[in-house]
């Protein structure tokens, strides 16, 4: 319609005055200009056709060195020799918008030299590459992803992800065989039921018989062993669970079956034996498969990058690995990496962000011989520090040591489904036995007596029972997915419903943890110009809130180019312009500037000085998220202990808490002290949820029954959360406490359909007037019910 | 006489079955499910190129297998 045309890459719209004009393309920026010309060189322009109108982000050149996907250490951790001696990477690709994005990718690995197999992954964008390593080099191959405008990262694939890949593999087979029987064998059994009402030989029935006891075969050993195994291991533990009953009832069904063909007289219940296995096959399949799902989420949250420093050694920076580092060494930190060891500046000075270690939210200011403690970052820093301890021995290792003995310490709640459905296993089989013996000292035959004993496993068939848990539990977590809620195990949404205590972190999780301007108090008027151009080019946290400040608040804001441009650390930033001086900082950068200030508090403050003088003054606080109020509120009329832990000073404490109302609140407090507070909340028969964010949380959220993280969290704490809040807000906790109440609930009701249903059939199988028709009847539609139960609840649910 | 011509049918169906079952398993196997996305958008890339281009991918894996060297 107007002057509105969409990039030749990317397809997003701009003005097209804003646009670069190339032989009769536009393109938004040189990035998606960059790429176009790339594809059509290549001769994968058919590329746009495939991907048609689909948006592509524009591709970025702010990447780190790929170089460092070279280093040795990187090779040892994630790259692997496979069996023909090509050297094998997985990794994870970004900005994968369509299935034509995953052809591109393919191709243009395909077409490098030495790129031997390229596999993307379009669901999960995750990517196997082998390569001959001797040719090309792994960053030449990241180069190339990031050429073509996407990013890639690796992860690793060994541990968890084999595994879960193996297991659903396993059981796609183990359930196309069941599913592929028990279809068979149903079609079989209506000429069985058909002949039961109105007549049929013998001998064909005993056709049929043997045709269903080979379907049934299969089913029962190739699907069914993973439920020997279950129970055989839970023999050896000595635990009756359902697997047991599975196991015992099917069999004891499928031999009783195979000796009324041969007897050539009675009813075999082949059908039976096949449906049981199938309905509970798929129970199990439904948990391998959110299991699955949540590792793949969380293979794209942790995304690792080479783990090195540089070290300062003869004179020249080099890259080390981690754990080749001793103990006086002079490792290099620049502005915006972060801290891996601990050590002591020998050089340079700037401002670190230790918020994720000690939670403090205002950046600290260290120079010369103070000490850097690993796991922060620094913010405007360039320094030299000499390493005082290795890797082993650093404040980050050893707090991952303390995490390990902190998991062992996670008290086991004993799920109510695990527990109703081993009671539910022992009464069934005693049951079962019971009515066998009075049967047959009634006096009956043992054929009879043998039979009626089955039909009471077959019809307490725990279907419906195994069934009842698996799907209401897929639903809640599809339900907090689409919330941006990652629940890691099925089993946290019924702990998560029974918690009665909520213990929150303040920074990062009730704030920012980045400060904002709350107030603008202008003494003399200025140009706002001036300052949005002084505080543009720091990257220090304040400056980045104030220009935000005035991006929002002033309209007709250009930039300047300064005559002269200083950043002093942890002080402010000097300029010069047309012989004015400019100063824009702190307390301390005023007193050195010899300026007078007459207002000062206890929050943060940005002063802005126009030749010695004070125009404006900007009060700044770590502001709280969005709704964290009305959350607050809600977990209070939930019935929820809100309690407040933060290793922050107590004057920032206090004003979190009070603004929220929380009244028990506790301040300076180390890593420790958290896990240990967890521990006295134990005691007292507390169930605890534990809300946090940094690396100082992780041992609280490791002995808290239910540790809760925030996305974009540390890596270790996402690793040790067991529910990951993906988009950071308050009010997805609020969800993730609903959707694990509605979740029990839902559990429960379906427990007690499948109980009530049980409660009505068992009597009747007991008495014997349980014909095999009527069986597999009821056995399906209570299935069904519970499935059904189950599902209503997505539409029930509503924000 | 009727129960040769039910279980001949029976038969002949089931092993009909089974061979596609068979089929099945082997494409499970083989990793062509792995992916449902992309399992269902390959119709779209089906063509000639993109089986020329399987083709070159695996010569140029058999010749790299043969000079390759591992030290």
């Amino acid at each position: 319609m107007s002057n509105k045309l969409a990039c030749s890459h990317c397809h997003l719209e701009f003005d097209k005055t804003l646009m670069i004009e190339d032989d009769g393309h536009y393109f938004c920026c040189t990035g998606c200009q960059g790429v176009f010309h790339l594809l059509s060189d290549e001769g994968l322009e058919s590329f746009y056709s495939k991907a048609s109108n689909v948006k592509l982000t524009p591709p970025t050149n702010q990447y780190e060195d790929s170089s460092n996907f070279n280093s040795p250490a990187f090779y040892d951790k994630f790259v692997k020799i496979n069996s023909d001696g090509f050297n094998e990477v997985s990794l994870i690709i970004e900005g994968i918008h369509c299935s034509a994005c995953v052809w591109l990718n393919e191709k243009a690995l395909h077409k490098m030299e030495g790129v031997i197999e390229a596999n993307i992954n379009f669901t999960n964008n995750k990517a196997t590459i082998v390569w001959a390593d001797d040719i090309l080099k792994l960053s030449e191959i990241i180069d190339m992803i990031r050429a073509i405008g996407y990013n890639a990262f690796a992860y690793d694939s060994s541990t968890q992800e084999l595994h879960a890949n193996k297991q659903r593999k396993e059981y796609y087979l183990k359930m196309a065989v069941a599913i592929f029987a028990s279809m068979n064998i149903m079609w079989i059994a209506v000429a069985q039921y058909a002949g039961y009402f109105s007549g049929i030989t013998q001998d064909i029935k005993t056709i049929l018989n043997v045709a269903e006891g080979i379907l049934a075969t299969p089913v029962l050993f190739y699907s069914g062993w993973v439920f020997f195994r279950g129970a055989y291991y839970g023999l050896k533990t000595k635990v009756v669970n359902m697997d047991l009953l599975v196991a015992t009832g099917a069999l004891s069904t499928y031999f009783y079956s195979i000796y009324i063909t041969f007897k050539e007289q009675g009813e075999a219940y082949f059908d039976s034996v096949s449906m049981i296995i199938t309905f509970v096959l798929i129970g199990k399949f439904l948990e391998v498969l959110s299991k699955k799902n949540a590792a793949d989420t969380l293979d794209v949250l942790s995304k690792n990058i080479p783990n090195e420093v540089n070290v300062f050694k003869n004179n020249i920076v080099e890259l080390c690995k981690l754990s080749d580092v001793h103990v006086g060494d002079i490792v290099v930190v620049s502005s915006g990496e972060r801290v891996l060891l601990d050590g002591e500046i020998i050089k340079g000075d700037g401002s670190f962000d230790e918020s994720s270690l000690t939670g403090e939210s205002d950046p600290v200011y260290k120079t010369i011989s103070d000490k850097v403690v690993s796991g922060t970052s620094s913010i405007d820093a360039d320094i030299h520090f000499r390493a005082t301890k290795d890797f082993e021995h650093s404040t980050l290792s050893s707090l991952v040591t303390l995490l390990e003995s902190a998991i062992n310490k996670k008290p086991k709640i004993q799920q109510m489904a695990n527990r109703l459905s081993e009671h539910f296993s022992s009464a069934i089989l005693m049951l079962s036995f019971l009515t066998f013996f009075i049967w047959w000292l009634l006096p009956h035959s043992f054929e009879t007596s043998f039979m009626v004993g089955i039909s009471v496993i077959i019809i307490a068939c725990p279907c419906a029972l195994a069934l009842a848990t698996p799907v209401a539990t897929l639903v809640g977590l599809s339900l907090g997915v689409k919330n941006g809620i990652l629940f890691k195990e099925a089993a946290q949404l019924e702990t998560m419903a029974k918690a009665d205590t909520i213990v929150l972190d303040k920074t990062g999780t009730l704030t920012i943890a980045k400060p904002e301007v709350i107030s603008e108090t202008i003494i003399d008027e200025f140009d706002k110009s001036i300052l949005y151009s002084l505080v543009k080019s720091s990257n220090h946290p304040i400056a980045s809130s104030i220009k935000k400040y005035i991006e929002s608040n002033y309209k007709n804001i250009n930039e300047i180019n300064f005559d002269e441009y200083k950043q002093s650390p942890a002080l402010g930033i000097n300029a010069k312009y047309h012989n004015n001086i400019f100063i824009g900082g702190n307390l301390k950068l005023m007193h050195k500037h010899n300026i007078k200030i007459d207002f000062i508090t206890e929050n943060t403050i940005f002063y802005f000085a126009i030749n010695g003088k004070v125009v404006a003054i900007y009060e700044l606080v770590d502001k709280l998220k969005d709704k964290a109020k009305d959350i607050i509120d809600h977990l209070k009329i939930r019935g929820l202990d809100v309690i407040m832990l933060t290793g922050d000073n107590k004057h920032s404490a206090s004003l979190v808490a009070s603004e929220l109302e929380i009244s028990n609140f506790m301040y300076e407090l180390s890593p420790e002290d958290k896990a240990n507070y967890i521990s006295s909340l134990h005691e007292k028969n507390k169930t605890v949820v534990m809300v946090g964010d940094g690396i100082n949380d992780i041992l609280a959220l490791a002995r808290a029954d239910i540790g809760i993280s925030m996305g974009n969290g540390n890596d270790i704490t996402i690793d040790v959360g067991d529910v990951i809040l993906l988009n950071n807000s308050l009010k997805s906790l609020e969800d993730a406490l609903k959707i694990s109440k509605t979740t029990f609930s839902l559990i429960k009701q379906n427990l007690f359909i499948s109980l009530v249903y049980n409660a009505i059939t068992i009597p009747l199988a007991m008495a014997g007037y349980v014909i095999p028709l009527v069986a597999a009847i009821s056995m399906s539609v209570s299935s069904l019910l519970v499935v059904g139960n189950s599902l209503r609840i997505r539409y029930k649910w509503r924000h | 006489m009727d129960s040769w011509v039910i279980s001949m049918m029976l038969g002949a169906s089931l092993f009909l079955g089974a061979v596609a079952l068979g089929a099945f398993l082997w494409a499970i196997k083989n990793g062509q499910f792995d992916d449902e996305e992309k399992f269902l958008n390959a119709t779209k890339f089906d063509g000639e190129d993109e089986l020329n281009d399987a083709v070159n991918q695996e010569r140029k894996k058999e010749a790299l297998k043969k000079d390759y060297r591992p030290e």
